[in-house]
């Protein structure tokens, strides 16, 4: 079958079983609509941060010639949720931003700051050493950087009750609680992130044989590492302000279908733009029927399956001694 | 022929490399014409590679390169691209793709970002894979190849460019006999069809053979530069190398014309 009517039958199937999967009774005629529209919010909002999150995949995979990248691999979606946190807390403590931009906006970018802080580190690092080793070191030492950084500012945010729930709930990462308002801001962000994405795919192309021979080919390295980021930035973004953290969507997706789209990035973004959108649809609705006492976390059920993944291609690189 | 074979020179004036507070190369002064190809000689950590880079732009430089009288510093990277296309010796590329999209890759400087190949694309492909006798590794995957076909196949990629001047670094090391030969014999081909070419060589034998004029380095200058036949004679060599130069010695192989190139 080929691949894009297959993922657009994918598609279909999720997003039937996301609107009609859930605890909520839908033969109720009065909470019908309000669940099928809240399902809906639910369903948009994982295909969104589905979608940015496996196209920001590919693009630092290619940034860092390197297959077992990804924003969380990297570090980049900890530091968008440091920073959307940071965000949240210098808004509802001091009124920081409230100027100049509607609440809403506070958030994703407080998020795309903290994701580019996050990789400009990387790229700086990147100047010093090329291991793969010392690069995904380095993303583990910012995530964990992040980590412990995000655990101050909920402790800070606790001093009040409404701010304290608010960073956390934030930092646990869910799409249960997005709504409209959100979605309106993701989506040209990400729409925008993700066509961006697609055109500077062909000085990707050449950035995967190296920093030199792309620049002998034409490409101008330092504008496509620059903006590269800035798009890859966006993206995370958007996800984590509609998604809060969930990690290895990135990773997961380009993996899966670099042998069905190629290598090349203007096939390989589209597809897994969309591909990203199905799988982290899905992911959601595993997580609405697993039985448990509250709903698990939609990061849970990514890490379930991208941890081991991960594991599985860093064992097949170093014996293939690929990326040594 | 295809329109953007050939006629451009490029002049390289006092050029000098610092490396991390090294001087890598100093006071270099070289020039090649289109349908000439000029040797790179040294032994190693003469600064061969290095000019070779510096000519492509891939490094910084105090000093001028022109080409055609047009200083290459002015030159965005694509423009520069377009005159100047560069050989390295082994591809860093690790991704899986195909001869025929790594080749595609040359294309980038005359395209748009639009994902699509134009009819001229698709055909300066053609020629580029024909010409490095590369065409039936076509749908091949790259990292797959034998060091010799991925040579080739590097050549199409700077072919398919359709830039004038071609920077070769060591094209022949690490291949065997037959696909060295192929290598050498495709560098005459493109000088036949005037391009520029600059090639760096271990081999002096093969330097003979092939080029045109040399230019023999040691510590980062230039210590003798004219005709490869008197470049390559006993005095510069013993000077150079510290080896003494015996003419005729020793044996030499040529491609079985019946086979055709490997």
């Amino acid at each position: 079958m080929r691949l894009y009517p297959l993922l657009f039958l994918l598609l279909l199937i999720a997003g039937v079983l996301a609107v009609l999967v859930g605890s909520g009774d839908l033969t109720d005629p009065d909470l019908r609509d309000t669940f099928l529209k809240l399902r809906g919010y639910r369903l948009a909002a994982a295909f969104l941060a589905g979608a940015a999150l496996a196209v920001g995949g590919v693009v630092v995979q290619g940034l860092f010639r390197n297959p077992l990248a990804s924003p969380s691999v990297l570090g980049t979606t900890a530091g968008a949720s440091f920073g959307g946190q940071v965000a949240l807390l210098a808004y509802g403590l001091a009124g920081v931003g409230s100027g100049f931009v509607v609440p809403e906006m506070i958030v994703p970018i407080g998020c795309f700051l903290g994701a580019l802080g996050a990789l400009a580190v990387l790229l700086l690092f990147l100047r010093v050493t090329q291991d793969l080793l010392a690069l995904l070191l380095t993303g583990f030492v910012l995530s964990a950087l992040f980590l412990s950084l995000s655990a101050f500012v909920t402790s800070i945010a606790q001093e009040t009750w409404e701010l304290g729930r608010a960073v956390v709930s934030f930092s646990l990462g869910s799409v249960s609680g997005t709504g409209p308002r959100q979605l309106s801001f993701a989506l040209p962000l990400i729409g925008a992130a993700l066509v961006a994405c697609w055109f500077w795919g062909r000085p990707l192309d050449l950035l995967l044989s190296g920093e030199e021979e792309a620049q002998s080919m034409g490409a101008n390295v330092g504008a496509v590492r620059w903006w590269s980021s800035i798009w890859v930035s966006v993206l995370v973004a958007g996800a984590v302000s509609v998604g809060g953290n969930v990690g290895f969507v990135g990773l997961v997706v380009p993996h899966m279908l670099r042998p069905f789209a190629g290598t090349k990035h203007q096939r390989l973004i589209p597809a897994s733009a969309l591909a990203g959108g199905i799988f982290l649809v899905a992911c959601d609705i595993v997580a609405r029927v697993i039985p448990s006492r509250s709903e698990i976390p939609l990061g849970v059920v990514t890490g379930l399956i991208g941890a081991p993944l991960f594991l599985l291609l860093l064992i097949r690189l170093r014996r293939e001694r690929a990326y040594a | 022929m295809r329109s953007g074979d050939g006629h451009l020179a490029i002049r390289a004036r006092q050029v000098g490399v610092t490396l991390g507070g090294r001087t890598v190369l100093r006071g270099i002064d070289l020039e090649a014409k289109p349908g000439e190809v000029l040797a790179l000689l040294g032994p190693n950590g003469a600064g061969k590679s290095t000019l070779l880079k510096a000519l492509a732009g891939l490094l910084p430089y105090e000093g001028r390169v022109e080409i055609d009288d047009v200083d290459v510093a002015d030159l965005s990277p694509r423009k520069r691209a377009k005159q100047v296309s560069y050989v390295p010796q082994r591809s860093l590329l690790r991704s899986a793709l195909s001869v025929e999209e790594v080749v595609a890759l040359g294309r980038y400087v005359h395209g748009g970002s639009f994902g699509g190949m134009s009819k001229n694309d698709k055909d300066a492909i053609d020629h580029a894979l024909e010409t490095a006798h590369a065409d039936v590794l076509r749908d091949r995957v790259f990292t797959q190849l034998s060091v010799g076909e991925q040579q080739r196949v590097l050549l199409a990629r700077a072919l398919a460019s359709d830039a004038p001047i071609v920077l070769l670094d060591e094209p022949t090391a690490a291949l065997d006999v037959g696909e060295g030969l192929a290598v050498l014999r495709l560098i005459r081909t493109l000088a036949a069809r005037n391009h520029t070419l600059i090639v760096v060589l271990h081999d002096l034998a093969d330097a003979r053979s092939t080029t045109d004029r040399a230019l023999l380095m040691k510590e980062g200058r230039v210590v003798e530069q004219g005709p490869t036949r008197d470049v390559v004679s006993a005095e510069p060599i013993r000077v150079v190398y510290g080896v003494r130069l015996i003419e005729n010695a020793r044996i030499g192989f040529e491609t079985d014309p019946e086979r055709g190139a490997t």
